[in-house]
């Protein structure tokens, strides 16, 4: 059987990828097409009108495609994460020069941040900084991430969206000051020179929810075999052994724009953070690992909460239930055991 | 229809196409048309530009840009929305089978909007269809330059006539039931093996 399956370029795709590329479907008896989507939202679209018979998405998107708050109204389910955390906030070498943190802890980075945000907002030229999609676990964890400076994002800075590839050019034209976004392009940014990782998503929310396998939800017959590949297809990809390859296979096939040698750091955590070289280690940069696959209702009620504090969703209501209900180890257990 | 207090903008990263649905538009009547390329720049031009309607090809990696000018967003300086008109979900699917996502102001009228989505379908729509048959004539093109190739092969290396090679390829494809232009490739990829 064969099926079309939408991605967006991110590391966080190897487990489709390796699944599409490896045997691993066709172990299954599936034969993947991937499909790279320019846009989160073309993605949305196209799975939500059949075009796609599976997506790698955003989780958030993915409930709030099926909660009918962005774009056509989907009927999905997901039976499978692909992995947790995986994000960075990157600032501009100018802003982290202003931000002038005491260390490179949590606190004293969001602290200067805050501070440098506050002065410029009241300056009138607020600071620009860019996430994926407003409904995306990276807009929620630049909120937190400003909270715990003490700041409010809605009225201290400029949040706006940037395409992932775009990132790098942004900064170097100075359009924005920083921005929140997936491996491998906070590395690409500090390899240009032009960035500072501040903060990894995986401090400011631990084991965040992200990634998602999304499918229709009028039960496809593929949807077990499909999850079985992505599930081998991801412990193959959490297997440090496998390091080197995968990242030969994401340089190549994902369009990342980047050498394989920037890839595996990204899958092993240890990033360098600045123009210097510095080093900073932290395995849950980006897990991948058996125990993140099982799609989680406690993930979605979650992201329904961080979505109702910035304002996307009202407060009260069942949203919390729906989007629990999208997500179904269920059928995740079913599949991987059975 | 006449459209002359709307301005539209068109964003798609074929600027032929873009081209094409700003004459469509034009020609539809509606007042002024703009073509903004995708970049970094496009968020301040939207911004600037206070259009009614955008029409954005599907493939423009500035959809999640726009989404973030939305409502959606409580930082959005200009609201708008993505037009999912739910009682008519065939105009979403001939929208989306076209290429084109459409975002608009809050409280334009959808029936003023679905003109424009007509015109952008009808004009999409064109433009696949001529670029079908443009590949189709280049394909046809590459597949006689082929057929001429294998031909001169065969008349240097076996001293048959232009007819002779013909008949030869023809007969070849019959006996193995290909297409002549599989046997001129197989004929011009071994020659270009064996020298």
């Amino acid at each position: 059987m064969r099926i079309r399956l939408g991605y967006v370029p991110l590391t966080d795709a190897a487990p489709v990828i390796a699944a599409a590329e490896l045997g691993f479907a066709r172990d299954e008896g599936l034969e993947i097409d991937l499909a790279r989507e320019p846009s989160w939202a073309t993605l949305r679209d196209r799975l939500a009108l059949g075009h796609l018979d599976a997506a790698h998405m955003l989780g958030p998107l993915a409930i709030a495609s099926a909660l009918g708050l962005s774009g056509p109204q989907a009927r999905l389910n997901v039976p499978m994460a692909l992995g947790l955390n995986g994000n960075a906030v990157t600032v501009s070498n100018a802003l982290w020069g202003a931000m002038a943190p005491e260390s490179d802890g949590l606190a004293d980075v969001a602290a200067g941040f805050a501070r440098v945000a506050r002065a410029r907002a009241g300056e009138g030229r607020p600071l620009t900084i860019g996430t994926v999609h407003p409904f995306s676990s990276h807009s929620y964890q630049l909120r937190l991430f400003a909270g715990l400076g003490g700041l409010d994002l809605d009225t201290s800075v400029r949040l706006v969206v940037v395409p992932p590839p775009d990132t790098v050019d942004a900064l170097r034209r100075g359009r924005i000051d920083g921005f929140c976004v997936g491996a491998p392009w906070n590395s690409v940014a500090v390899a240009a020179g032009l960035g500072r990782i501040a903060a990894l998503g995986c401090e400011i929310a631990p084991d965040c929810p992200e990634k998602v396998l999304a499918l229709p939800a009028e039960g496809a017959e593929f949807t077990a075999p499909l999850v079985r590949a992505v599930h081998r297809a991801g412990l193959w990809c959490a297997d440090p052994e496998n390091r080197g390859s995968l990242s030969s296979l994401l340089a190549e096939r994902a369009d990342l724009d980047s050498d394989a040698a920037l890839i595996a750091r990204t899958l092993s955590g240890a990033l360098i953070v600045d123009a210097d070289g510095r080093e900073r280690t932290n395995p849950a940069y980006l897990r991948l690992d058996a125990a993140t696959h099982r799609p989680n209702p406690d993930h979605a009620r979650w992201l329904v909460a961080q979505m109702v504090a910035c304002g996307q969703v009202a407060p009260g209501g069942h949203a919390a239930d729906r989007a629990a209900a999208l997500y179904r180890p269920d059928i995740f257990a079913t599949a991987v055991t059975g | 229809m006449t459209e002359t207090s709307l301005t539209v903008a068109v964003i798609d990263p074929s600027p032929a196409r873009a081209a094409i649905l700003e004459e469509g538009l034009r020609a539809g009547g509606v007042g002024q048309v703009v073509v903004i390329p995708d970049g970094p720049d496009l968020q301040a031009r939207v911004a600037s530009l206070k259009p009614d309607v955008i029409v954005v090809h599907l493939e423009s990696p500035s959809r999640d840009v726009l989404e973030q000018m939305s409502g959606l967003s409580r930082q959005a300086e200009r609201p708008v929305a993505m037009f999912v008109d739910r009682s008519d979900q065939t105009m979403m699917q001939a929208a989306v089978d076209a290429g084109i996502s459409a975002y608009v102001v809050d409280g334009l009228r959808s029936e003023r909007i679905r003109s424009i989505l007509d015109i952008a379908i009808l004009r999409f729509n064109a433009f696949a269809r001529l670029q079908r048959e443009l590949d189709e004539a280049r394909s046809e093109l590459a597949d006689r330059k082929l057929i001429e190739r294998a031909k001169g092969i065969l008349m240097t290396r076996k001293g048959m006539s232009e007819d002779e090679a013909y008949k030869l390829l023809r007969r070849q494809a019959m006996n193995e039931k290909r297409k002549i232009v599989d046997i001129a490739r197989a004929i011009v990829t071994a020659a270009d093996l064996l020298g």
